[in-house]
């Protein structure tokens, strides 16, 4: 048994020595490997965990309820600028890839989306933003996780009023909206107006923003404010309203489905062709606008922020020929202004140098970037509904016949 | 809010109209659980397949003077996607021993609208059509209509008329019936009550299909574009009594005559719920709905 326990010590006490050794070793090894990574790291080496792609997240609606035409331009315009971002050498030395969400227009499933990028998969940035909804929710929780957000085409006041830090936009606020319609109204010396407004964000903020403009300027103007709740198929009942109320002019602030659906009614009552319509936004810009209304979509003017007649920056021009040769047709906003929300923040973590949100936020408030257009970008901290935003030019546009595109349509109105 | 006798009549003739083609909706629903006794939560689906196949019917194939062939063809494309899906789905329910068949039927049926939702989404993408029409605006007393939804609405109520017929007049009806009184009594006379399930299903889907071709020219055509038609088409069959196909056009009407009136003269952005309210409404007055009667299960 002695000989037994003798050789089991000795046995355990081999073992013991042995596993300390490999511990010295193990030790050493780390300390070794530590060592050699540090100055990799500080040489500026490619060590694994720096070659992982700078992930950029895209909220946007590419399903119903969702705007889903504007969701896959600004998905395009999104793949497209990180593209170019690549060919460029990517930022700090690491490609960018692209985390697209569909948000459906819905805003928890924004908010989810949200969540999901900056938690698994690790995005430094999100845009991508259609529905003001679905931005102002996903900015709530923005601000407790710190990522930017920026708003491609969310009009909503709440995107940037409530002045979080996270928060960033480069579309048209409500103010300078309701005053690119009201002055449309004013310079044709129309009195009497409907608007027909979803109970959304964006379209009880636009409605609004429109009276009040109306009594804060003496316009003078007789306003009949229609809500309707989007999931409506029938708008028959507010149209009938509209009739009886003998508009000179109607608002349309409908988004995706109900916006068509306004203008196929507004045709059957008789409002259409002979009442004008402006839709609040550039929805009428689309390819697929003439397959669904046909010569019903003459006479309709629409909100633009772009038209191919309006001049390029180089990175614009870039875009647009890069653009054309992918999809065989002229880019419109949604997609250029995706393009530049993408371009932006690459911009923004070169200046910064990182990818640390305070860092980047701070880059971005402080830097002029280029854009689309050839008026640089900034977002200053600057006072209500303009804190970190960007806002393009404003125009009215009208089809004057069928199959025009806004490169032909007839210019109504220009800030 | 504005009021005119011509408004009010107007809203009231607009009411009617779309309620009728609601109450097509319902039709196949409340057909469909007289005789499998499944509430078919994809109906919405068949809906919007309707609508793409006379999208694709009209626009690529026949042109816009052929509409109603076109929604012939999406009737009976419909028809034949029932008759096929029913068997793998619907009939495991009775042909195995079950004891939880509600549950089964319900949770097949969701995925069924999932996986349909999805399926529009990868073949036509996320975007809006519309099949074109060259029926003219048509005036109905004061109010003008537009040609598709008077044809839809008259093609509804033909479609009901003939259905009504096949249900009363024809051997299939008087089986499919017997079928809805006692399924055991039926296959004690020698019928293929599995193959009567097929037929039933078949039909409902196809009515959905009919709605969602008809409406295609007036609603658009897109994916999720049967989600609020067929919750219309459940609040009728709530209001007109499940299993009762004059409750389902009684239903479709008051409906649609509810939520016109409201939306016009007590305030429109409510629209959605005047027919919420109408359904909690009769459900405190006459839990059967109007034409439903109280049942009684073994």
């Amino acid at each position: 048994m002695d000989s037994l326990d003798t050789h089991a010590s000795t046995t355990a006490e081999w073992r013991s020595l042995g596993t300390q050794r490999e511990d010295h070793v193990m030790q050493r090894r780390e300390l070794f490997g530590g060592v050699l990574a540090a100055a990799l790291i500080a040489l500026g080496s490619l060590p694994a965990k720096a070659q992982d792609p700078i992930v950029f997240g895209v909220i946007t609606p590419l399903s119903p309820p969702g705007e889903t035409g504007l969701g896959q331009l600004a998905k395009r315009g999104a793949e497209i600028g990180v593209e170019y971002i690549n060919e460029q050498g990517g930022i700090l030395g690491r490609k960018v890839q692209l985390s697209i969400q569909d948000s459906a227009g819905k805003n928890e499933q924004a908010v989810a989306a949200y969540r999901r990028l900056v938690s698994s998969e690790k995005a430094v940035a999100v845009f991508g933003f259609i529905h003001s909804g679905a931005n102002i929710a996903v900015n709530e929780v923005a601000k407790e996780m710190g990522v930017p957000t920026m708003g491609t085409q969310t009009g909503a006041t709440d995107v940037t009023a409530k002045h979080y830090d996270i928060a960033f936009r480069t579309h048209a606020v409500d103010p300078p909206r309701a005053g690119t319609w009201l002055g449309w109204i004013k310079k044709n010396n129309w009195k009497r107006v409907s608007i027909i407004a979803e109970t959304t964000d964006y379209g009880i903020g636009l409605a609004k923003e429109t009276e009040k403009q109306n009594k804060e300027k003496n316009l003078g103007l007789e306003i009949q404010t229609i809500m309707f709740d989007r999931t409506t198929t029938d708008l028959l009942p507010q149209l009938l309203q509209v009739k009886a109320f003998k508009p000179d002019a109607i608002v349309n602030i409908g988004v995706g489905q109900p916006l068509d659906l306004m203008i196929t009614q507004a045709h059957t009552v008789g409002l259409l062709p002979a009442t004008p319509m402006v839709t609040s936004y550039d929805a009428p810009a689309r390819p697929q606008f003439w397959q669904l209304h046909g010569e019903k979509g003459v006479g309709v003017s629409f909100v633009a922020f772009y038209s191919p007649k309006s001049e390029l920056s180089d990175l614009g021009k870039e875009f647009a020929k890069r653009y054309q040769a992918k999809f065989s047709e002229p880019p419109v906003y949604a997609a250029l202004n995706s393009f530049a929300n993408a371009i932006v923040f690459a911009e923004a973590i070169k200046k910064a140098g990182t990818t640390e949100p305070k860092a980047m936020i701070k880059a971005l408030e402080e830097g002029s970037f280029g854009g689309w257009s050839t008026v640089p970008v900034t977002f200053p901290r600057a006072e209500g509904v303009l804190w970190h935003n960007w806002s393009p030019p404003m125009m009215i546009l009208r089809y004057t016949a069928k199959d025009q595109t806004p490169a032909t349509a007839e210019a109504a109105y220009a800030q | 809010m504005i009021f005119s006798t011509e408004l009010l009549i107007q809203t009231v003739i607009s009411g009617l109209m779309v309620g009728v083609l609601y109450a097509l909706m319902a039709l196949g629903i409340t057909f469909i659980y007289s005789i499998v006794k499944t509430i078919n939560w994809a109906m919405g689906e068949f809906y919007m397949i309707g609508s793409y196949i006379q999208f694709v019917a009209v626009h690529f194939l026949l042109g816009p003077r052929w509409w109603w062939l076109a929604a012939l063809i999406s009737m009976a494309g419909t028809f034949l996607i029932g008759l096929l899906l029913e068997p793998i789905l619907i009939k495991p329910m009775y042909s195995r021993p079950m004891q939880r068949r509600d549950d089964y039927a319900t949770v097949v049926t969701i995925a069924l609208l999932l996986l349909l939702r999805s399926l529009a989404v990868a073949l036509g993408g996320p975007y809006q059509y519309r099949p074109e029409s060259d029926l003219s605006v048509i005036w109905i007393g004061p109010l003008p209509q537009e040609g598709a939804r008077v044809a839809a609405s008259v093609c509804a109520l033909l479609a009901l008329a003939a259905f009504w017929i096949v249900i009363k007049k024809t051997w299939i009806g008087l089986a499919l019936r017997a079928a809805a009184q006692n399924r055991i009594a039926v296959q004690t006379s020698g019928v293929d009550v599995y193959r009567l399930d097929a037929v039933a299903f078949a039909i409902g889907v196809a009515l959905a299909g009919l709605a969602g071709a008809l409406l295609a020219p007036l609603f658009m055509v897109f994916p999720t574009n049967g989600a609020v038609t067929s919750v219309k088409g459940f609040e009728i069959i709530v209001i007109g009594g499940l299993g009762s196909i004059p409750g389902a056009l009684i239903g479709g009407l008051l409906l649609g005559l509810v939520e016109s009136l409201g939306a016009a003269f007590i305030s429109s952005p409510y629209q959605n719920v005047y027919g919420f309210l109408l359904v909690i409404l009769i459900l405190i007055v006459k839990p059967n709905g109007l034409f439903g009667e109280r049942g009684r299960e073994a």
